[in-house]
């Protein structure tokens, strides 16, 4: 401990952009530490300076509107899970929450710091790239917004700036009359890294056919994306059990065509099509509930 | 004589932040202040420091629940968090469960439902049964077992825990 490592909590959303601006490469953003913390003790960090941001009152909103809803970087997961609005709004990434760590991480585990450290299997993006999510950065620079998509570049890489930080995330409120669900594989329920996890949102027509299709699949590829290939497979036709398993056999092998050949592809590209076709079923045979 | 200026080198960079950073906060109805490391985690000054050794260190990365406290009234891992994060927080560890009275319903319904053994668990699946039923008095089964779930067990078994914990719950609210 020690060894010329600092710590400094910002009060409001200036303070901390100044602190940024001062010394962004040499500064680490502390939003729930979950991440931050297993990375200090593994010897991870030696010197530099922790920015705590986890007061600034800034970036602790909920703000649920007309077409959006926007979440600043340091809401938690348990206060994305219990949030009365959202549950409406933003029902995948609600689902997503709930998958996350454990009771006690979720208390402190941030939703910014989960996009943050940009994990291939963090829980929470898949949800918010269905969600039609963009990532909101801000520096004393000024503000940007970059779709979720172009803002994850790699595993564990993203496109902020050193003196940047994420303020928030603004996502596509979801329309009236849409079918939903949010699936993980994993060794166990609680605090565990997905294996594969998949989160689907779409809207049939009275014809029983599906108009909006948004399928993301995360720990499957290098960074969780949007399957799009799928999505306009499963668009526009009647759905029927035939074209299910016609859309799950095409998610298998974009996975497989994206992240190549792996260990575990003998399993995934099975378990992946399960996903699928698990979360559409219910949407097929009318047994769907939110 | 030669002019040095030219040669100062880079300016010294402002630090901002420091080493050792200043906390006051409140630990089982004690208001406490002391001096922290910057990297210094919660766990370290409340166990090493305070003495508060009913906060234990399991695996230190917020796998297994042992060294759960409760902050403001919510269950956290004491290893996941910085000593500096304390500053201004309310904090409960298994020390202060219990009051002159004796001991509080729930290590009571442990002990009663036999749902301690080793031991070194327990603090922890008391601070985040603690917090359940702080938040909801009469959970329902399923509740208990998710807000346990960030708690691992490796002699008792979960079942006895499970048992404890609802009867604390009846015990606390008999109107249910």
């Amino acid at each position: 401990m020690g060894c010329g490592l600092r710590y400094v909590r910002a009060s409001s959303l200036e303070e901390a952009l100044a602190l940024m601006a001062e010394d962004g490469e040499g500064t680490r953003p502390l939003a729930g530490g979950t991440d931050l913390m297993v990375e200090l003790r593994r010897g991870g960090i030696s010197g530099g300076c922790i920015l705590d941001i986890s007061r600034v009152p800034e970036l602790r909103r909920i703000e649920v509107e007309e077409g959006e809803v926007r979440i600043g970087a340091c809401v938690t997961f348990s206060e994305i899970l219990e949030h009365k609005g959202l549950k409406e709004a933003a029902p995948v990434l609600q689902k997503a929450s709930g998958t996350i760590g454990s009771p006690q991480i979720r208390n402190v585990a941030t939703l910014g710091g989960n996009v943050a450290n940009s994990s291939p299997a963090a829980d929470s993006i898949p949800a918010l790239l269905v969600h039609e999510s963009k990532v909101v950065l801000a520096s004393l620079e000024g503000w940007r917004e970059l779709p979720l998509e172009s803002f994850l570049v790699g595993p564990y890489r993203n496109a902020r700036r050193p003196q940047e930080l994420i303020v928030g995330l603004v996502l596509q409120r979801m329309g009236a009359g849409c079918y939903w669900d949010f699936l993980k594989v994993a060794r166990r329920k609680a605090l565990a890294i997905a294996r594969l996890n998949l989160a689907l949102l779409v809207r049939k027509d009275s014809e029983g056919r599906l108009g909006l299709v948004r399928v993301a699949l995360g720990a499957a590829t290098p960074t969780p994306r949007r399957m799009e290939s799928v999505e306009r497979m499963l668009s526009g036709r009647p759905l029927s059990e035939g074209l299910l398993w016609e859309a799950a056999g095409l998610l298998a092998h974009e996975m497989v065509g994206q992240a190549g050949v792996r260990a575990s592809t003998a399993y995934k590209s099975v378990a992946v099509q399960g996903l699928l076709v698990r979360s559409l079923l219910p949407v097929l045979n009318g047994s769907w509930k939110g | 004589m030669l002019v040095f200026h030219e040669f100062s080198g880079p300016v010294e960079r402002i630090m901002t932040g420091k080493e050792r950073v200043s906390i006051r906060f409140v630990i089982n109805g004690r208001p406490v202040s002391m001096e922290v490391d910057a990297g210094e985690t919660a766990l370290h000054a409340i166990r090493g420091r305070l003495g508060f050794k009913g906060t234990k260190e399991g695996c230190g990365m917020g796998e297994c629940g042992a060294c759960t406290i409760v902050v403001d009234g919510r269950a956290v891992n004491a290893c996941l968090l910085l000593a500096a994060q304390l500053d201004g927080r309310d904090v409960l560890t298994v020390e202060g469960l219990d009051s002159p009275l004796g001991l509080h319903p729930l290590q009571e319904a442990l002990v009663e439902h036999h749902a301690v053994q080793c031991g070194f668990c327990t603090p922890g699946f008391l601070m985040s049964a603690y917090a359940l039923l702080k938040e909801n008095p009469s959970p329902s089964r399923e509740e208990v077992l998710r807000a346990l779930s960030g708690n691992l067990c490796r002699c008792t078994g979960y079942e006895q825990l499970l048992r404890a914990v609802e009867a604390a719950s009846q015990k606390m609210n008999p109107r249910r």
